[in-house]
């Protein structure tokens, strides 16, 4: 790997080939983030190249910056060796760089050859329907891809458009093509379809950027592997050279500095009795047979690659889904299908996963978002009337203990930073947790100091005998903080491990779906120990 | 040294009432220099409608006359905008609110004191009704009201130039496109003034309490700023949703009842006036503030008053449309210019 | 053009003083006498000022240019007086504000056609001083009067023109609101037309607008299509004639000559000429002796034929103007028995329409399709 030479080879290229395009140094900043940081990337002719990382891990950010949408606060873009900066997304289609986005930019009313044509310089300033269709074609033929010029993109599955998208990015003359997690959206059948066009593509001397976090089709289809990880490069192995379990461990972290946070004070009980209880429950086959304890006074970590049914599982366990099987319940009663206000109510606090999309309204002042959950009671409101001078005074007293200076509590949210907001919100949710918080993701693009802010709550919440479910995608975070930890695969829970006895490889399997020491995943209780 | 706009998150007050101002003033100004290059005087103009509308009670009168459907069509869309719905069709529902009023009033027999209240009901309900196949198309399916509403305005207007010209045109044959004049009518409040002023201004100062100063307000408020959010504090989205969006159908034909039972006196088609869709702009220069209605609708009331008093001096119609829509263009501007604010930045390198 | 100003001009001025008198001669126009209302005080002509609502365009070559026509008569008439005018007054409460503002702005007499109804009495109620004309009114008062014009009779004329071109026998007729003007005319125009054709029919459709050149010529070219082979119509404007132009059929008009729109489908038209009337009403106003009257100027003195279209032939022109000589003399073609179109008799075998019942006509003759509910 670390010679350049033996790795033209392996591609079968003359020493000293040019990569098509090569980061070098990469850093971007965003105010209170670090999305990139000093990242070395290069695509070679010929290649497959698989960028790997969690979400939040910086491949968006690197693939905006090779696409010209953002500019680098550091590093340069070498196209062919030769340096170069793109100002303007123009200027990356020009070096011959596209991108296939998750979310096609295609029109839906138009035909696939209108699409195709549309924006493009080359497309003649007056043609016929039936002479854009024959062009079409005739670049689908080239290009090897089965397109329909004149069907209207609306009436395509999604394969299609998928095809469309690639071909529109193709016409351009990519010799980059970028897909970010192209298979998201295809059935296994129709993702086979597409590695067969892009092992032609990458054939004749072109070269492959595969985003993906779903480590078996990236053995299969990738070259190499760059894995990033909280914004760096980790690492760039031969994908024979790895397996399932390797790249999660690169993923997740292998140099975990530990700090255990587990610790209760003196004179704190450690876990208690159950508070929350799932009973088999199953969500419209996004969550199936999820049977799950959380202790008072225990922290339940739940870990597992994102997008395997931790949306799901927070939303039925505060109320905002009802469970299509099984029951919640909270002290044995059965809240399935009690809604969120009254879940709320019974002492479950929650930190949504978006904030923006659920946890607050950012266009309202920071009082109203600060008593979102206490409005309904006095001192905010008499009997039907709300009275903004005692909710500016809880909205103090929640700015006060979370440490967050307020110029004025009229102003919108939104103008507070992300780390900001989030205390607020997680401020405001410790208050009514008296039983139960869910966090999802609370750490999610806060820095360093706002992480452990977040940290230092949940243990306090935890030492006052609350049951704390965190979810996250930092390895790290959960096995310093958790009691337990259980993994989600599919919808699935693969098993519950002790976190003062995780082991990260045990978990890294778990994550790629397999179960626990080969057992059911619902008997997860008995396996805790 | 290099000049450079920064954009705010959200528009300083200041800022954003000082653009309110400069938009006024420069709509002004703009429809001063067109009507001096067609060789008008517009120092005179001006002083003419400020003398017309300001300087006599008959003046005063006729711009409380013209402010009532405004309030009434501006509160409605202002109160759909709470909670993020776009009532463009408060011209049907001010309409239908007529029609159902003038209904009552024409056919059902019984004292004014029962009649106008029922009147009032009627035309309320009216709307509401115009509304409410929009409204749940809205809530259970997501269609966007935007058109829906719309669509309705031309059902409405033509059904009530139907009923006006048919079924329940005037059998007196005195007038001729219009009902027979209502035996009921809101009392007179002040000269020509009916009583639907005061009423309206009533209602704008108690949705202005009850925004603010209530549960419902504050879920409302949530409601329409995320829906996400709503939800997640476990308030009931959907049913605010509909509400509200009767709520602003019933306040548009509160407006019509008021129009046709206190102004004009007789349903005929045409009723409305374009209050419905003048009431969009009323409520967008309000921010869909109740109180601000007050003010935009007065704003706006002074501009088509003065547009009646510029039409004897020799303008068309079609200035005066100009000018309320430079208002709004110039409005629409100074509120986006106000989030911006201009930094000095060293040259890097 | 020139047979109705010569025929308004001869002995016309007279017939306001006529009305002041009270006499109820038959035709004349005056259908019921003058309030006994105490006249308005004179006016100094510098100091005047004359106000006129049009519901359309002066532009529109049409009934609100006619009127335009009268106003700048009396300006010729009062050099020193001041006239103001609002073109396109809309049938709403801003109808009521654009009145005001006349009487706010020193109006001392105005003039409104035409059907402003209560849009206009809520202003004359409030404004005793103003002496006002409401055009096609139905209602007087102390200081409201009320004028139109006997059109029923020039539209039985052309009817019986239109009777005669016609070869399908089927008649259209493009209706601003099902109002007794669209009656009269209507009803009129079959009657004339059955007098030679007794198989005659006449399609309206109603386009509630008096100017909508669009929906003017939609509803033209839909009539056409149906059959008919003369319009008629009471619009200020000229898009059926056009129409009728293009398609080789034929029009009867309404205001004003305009046959240079068609002029081969140009049979004639209603022409109307009130300057005469608004003279003489602005000079009793100035003068001191103005009491409200209700005036439906005559054929011949105020309303008439245009002269005929130059498709139209001799001997049909010759029939139909043997017609207008007749009803001249004092013959009515409103005479029973006259059933409505639901075949009910309404006017008894040998009773004639007074010119009120003409006047507030609210029911179709048989034959006529399209207005009645």
């Amino acid at each position: 790997m670390r010679d350049e030479a033996d790795i033209r080879q392996r591609l079968g290229l003359e020493p000293g080939t040019p990569p098509l395009v090569a980061l070098r140094g990469i850093g971007k900043i965003f105010p209170g983030v670090i999305a990139n940081a000093d990242v070395d990337f290069e695509v070679l002719p010929g290649e497959i190249h698989a960028l790997l990382g969690e979400n939040g891990a910086g491949k968006s950010t690197l693939m905006n910056v090779l696409t010209g949408i953002y500019q680098p606060d550091s590093g340069e873009i070498l196209v062919g060796g030769y340096a170069q900066s793109f100002a303007a997304p123009q200027d990356a289609i020009a070096a011959g760089i596209g991108m296939v986005h998750q979310h096609f930019k295609l029109v839906q009313a138009f035909t696939v050859a209108e699409n195709v044509h549309l924006g493009w310089g080359d497309t003649p300033a007056r043609i016929s329907a039936a002479d854009l269709e024959a062009r079409t074609a005739a670049l689908a033929a080239t290009l090897n891809l089965a397109v329909k010029p004149g069907a209207v993109v609306a009436d395509l599955s999604t394969g299609e458009q998928q095809r469309v998208e690639i071909l529109r990015v193709l016409s351009r003359q990519a010799r980059v093509l970028i897909l970010d997690e192209p298979t998201a959206v295809l059935t296994p059948a129709e993702a086979q379809e597409l590695f067969v066009a892009l092992r032609g593509f990458v054939a004749q001397g072109n070269a492959v950027i595969f985003i993906s976090h779903k480590l078996d089709e990236v053995l299969e289809i990738a070259g190499r592997i760059t894995i990033l990880r909280q914004g760096r490069k980790v690492a760039t192995e031969w994908a024979e050279d790895c397996t399932e379990r390797s790249l999660a461990q690169l993923m997740v972290g292998r140099d975990i500095v530990l700090s255990d946070l587990r610790g209760r004070p003196d004179g704190v009980a450690g876990p208690g009795a159950p508070v929350l209880r799932l009973e088999g429950v199953g969500l419209k086959g996004l969550l199936t047979g999820i049977t799950l304890e959380v202790r008072a006074g225990e922290i339940l970590g739940v870990a597992g690659v994102a997008g395997n049914g931790q949306r799901e599982l927070c939303q039925v366990m505060t109320g905002l889904a009802r469970p299509t099987e099984g029951r919640v319940l909270l002290e044995g009663v059965d809240l399935s299908t009690a809604g969120p206000g009254k879940v709320a109510a019974v002492g479950v606090g929650h930190i949504p996963e978006d904030r923006l999309a659920s946890g607050v309204a950012p266009a309202l002042s920071i009082t109203d978002n600060a008593v979102l959950r206490e409005y309904r009671a006095p001192p905010v409101s008499r009997g039907p009337w709300f009275l903004p001078r005692a909710a500016l005074a809880l909205a103090q007293q929640i700015a006060g203990v979370a440490e967050v200076a307020v110029p004025d509590f009229a102003m919108p949210v939104r103008n507070l930073s992300g780390g900001n907001q989030q205390r607020l919100v997680a401020r405001r949710e410790m208050r009514i947790a008296r039983k139960v918080l869910v966090a999802a993701y609370p750490s999610r693009g806060l820095d360093v100091g706002a992480i452990n802010t977040m940290m230092r709550y949940f243990t306090e919440l935890r030492d006052q005998g609350v049951a704390v479910v965190l979810v996250s995608e930092e390895l790290e975070e959960l096995l310093n903080l958790s009691d337990r930890i259980a993994v989600l695969f599919h919808g699935r829970i693969m098993g519950v491990v002790e976190g003062a006895e995780a082991d990260l490889d045990e978990i890294g399997l778990m994550m790629g779906g397999q179960s626990r020491n080969s057992q059911n995943g619902d008997s997860q209780n008995g396996a805790a120990a | 040294m290099n000049l450079h706009l920064q954009r705010l998150p959200s528009a300083r007050p200041g800022m954003a009432f000082g653009a309110r101002v400069a938009a006024l003033v420069l709509a002004l100004l703009t429809a001063a220099a067109v009507l001096a290059a067609a060789g008008f005087a517009p120092l005179d103009l001006a002083a003419q409608v400020l003398r017309s509308t300001f300087g006599s009670r008959f003046g005063l009168e006729d711009l409380g006359l013209l402010l009532t459907p405004l309030i009434y069509t501006g509160l409605a869309v202002a109160v759909g905008l709470r909670i993020g719905a776009w009532n463009i069709g408060a011209e049907g529902q001010f309409n239908i609110g007529a029609f159902c009023a003038a209904g009552v009033a024409l056919f059902v027999p019984g004292p004014v004191w029962l009649l106008l209240p029922l009147m009032m009901v009627a035309g309320a309900m009216g709307g509401a009704l115009w509304i409410l196949v929009p409204t749940l198309a809205r809530a259970y399916a997501d269609v966007s009201e935007l058109i829906t509403t719309l669509l309705l305005n031309f059902v409405a207007l033509l059904l009530v130039y139907f009923v006006a010209t048919g079924p329940w045109l005037d059998p007196s044959g005195h007038a001729l496109a219009t009902t027979a004049r209502l035996p009921v009518a809101v009392p007179e409040f002040w000269g020509i003034v009916h009583w639907g002023f005061p009423v309206a201004v009533a209602l704008a100062l108690l949705l202005a309490v009850v925004f603010a100063f209530s549960r419902w307000g504050y879920e409302v408020r949530i409601s329409g700023s995320n829906p996400g959010a709503a939800r997640y504090a476990g308030i009931p989205v959907t049913r605010h949703l509909i509400g509200v969006m009767l709520l602003s159908g019933a306040l548009a034909g509160l407006g019509g009842m008021m129009e046709v039972a206190g102004t004009v006196g007789r349903l005929q088609g045409g009723i409305s006036n374009n209050y419905g869709y003048l009431g969009i702009m009323v409520a967008v220069l309000a921010r869909a503030a109740p109180l601000g209605v007050l003010a935009s609708a007065l704003l706006m009331a002074v501009i088509l008053n003065g547009g009646i008093i510029l039409q004897t001096q020799g303008l068309t119609t079609n200035t005066v449309l100009a000018v309320t829509g430079l208002i709004l263009l110039f409005s629409a501007i100074g509120d986006e210019l106000a989030h911006y604010r201009v930094i000095r930045r060293q040259e890097k390198g | 053009m020139t047979l109705i100003r010569e025929l308004s001009r001869r002995g016309f001025l007279n017939m306001g003083a006529a009305a002041g008198l009270g006499l109820m001669l038959p035709k004349t126009g005056l259908i019921r006498p003058a309030f006994a209302a105490a006249p308005l005080p004179p006016v100094a002509e510098e100091a005047a000022m004359i106000a006129w609502g049009y519901v359309g365009p002066t532009a529109d070559e049409g009934w609100t240019w006619a009127h335009d026509q009268g106003r700048l008569a009396v300006e010729k008439a009062f050099p020193k007086l001041k006239t103001s005018f609002v073109e396109s007054v809309p049938y709403s409460a801003d109808a009521s504000r654009i009145y005001r503002q006349f009487v706010a702005d020193g109006a001392n007499m105005v003039f409104a056609n035409s059907n402003y109804g209560d849009f206009l009495y809520d202003v004359a109620k409030r404004a005793p001083e103003v002496a006002f004309y409401e055009c096609d009114g139905r209602l007087a008062m102390e200081n409201l009067g009320t004028y139109y014009v006997q059109h029923w009779y020039p539209s039985y004329v052309t009817g019986v023109a239109a009777g005669l071109m016609s070869k399908t026998g089927k008649l259209g007729y493009v209706a601003s609101f099902p109002v007794p003007s669209v009656y009269s005319g209507t009803n009129a125009f079959l009657m004339g037309a059955r007098s030679v054709n007794p198989a005659a029919t006449v399609q309206a459709i109603v386009i509630n607008s008096w100017f909508d050149p669009q929906a003017a010529a939609q509803a033209g070219t839909a009539l056409l299509d149906n059959g008919c082979d003369v319009l008629f119509g009471i619009m200020d404007e000229a898009a059926y004639l056009q129409v009728a132009e293009q398609r080789g059929a034929k029009a009867v008009m309404w205001n004003t000559d305009i046959r240079r729109y068609g002029p081969s489908a140009y049979i004639s038209s209603i022409m109307v000429d009130f300057g005469p009337w608004y003279v003489e009403q602005v000079r009793r106003r100035l003068a001191g002796e103005w009491t409200p009257s209700e005036d439906i100027l005559p054929m011949a003195k105020g309303v008439d034929r245009d002269a005929w279209g130059e498709s139209v032939p001799p001997e049909v022109a010759a029939q139909a103007d043997a017609a207008r000589e007749k009803i001249l003399s004092g013959w009515s073609p409103f005479t029973g028995e006259i059933k409505d179109s639901n075949g009910a008799i309404k006017v008894a075998a040998g009773q004639t329409m007074t010119e009120r019942e003409l006047y507030e006509w609210n029911w179709s003759i048989e034959g006529v399709s399209g207005l009645d509910a």
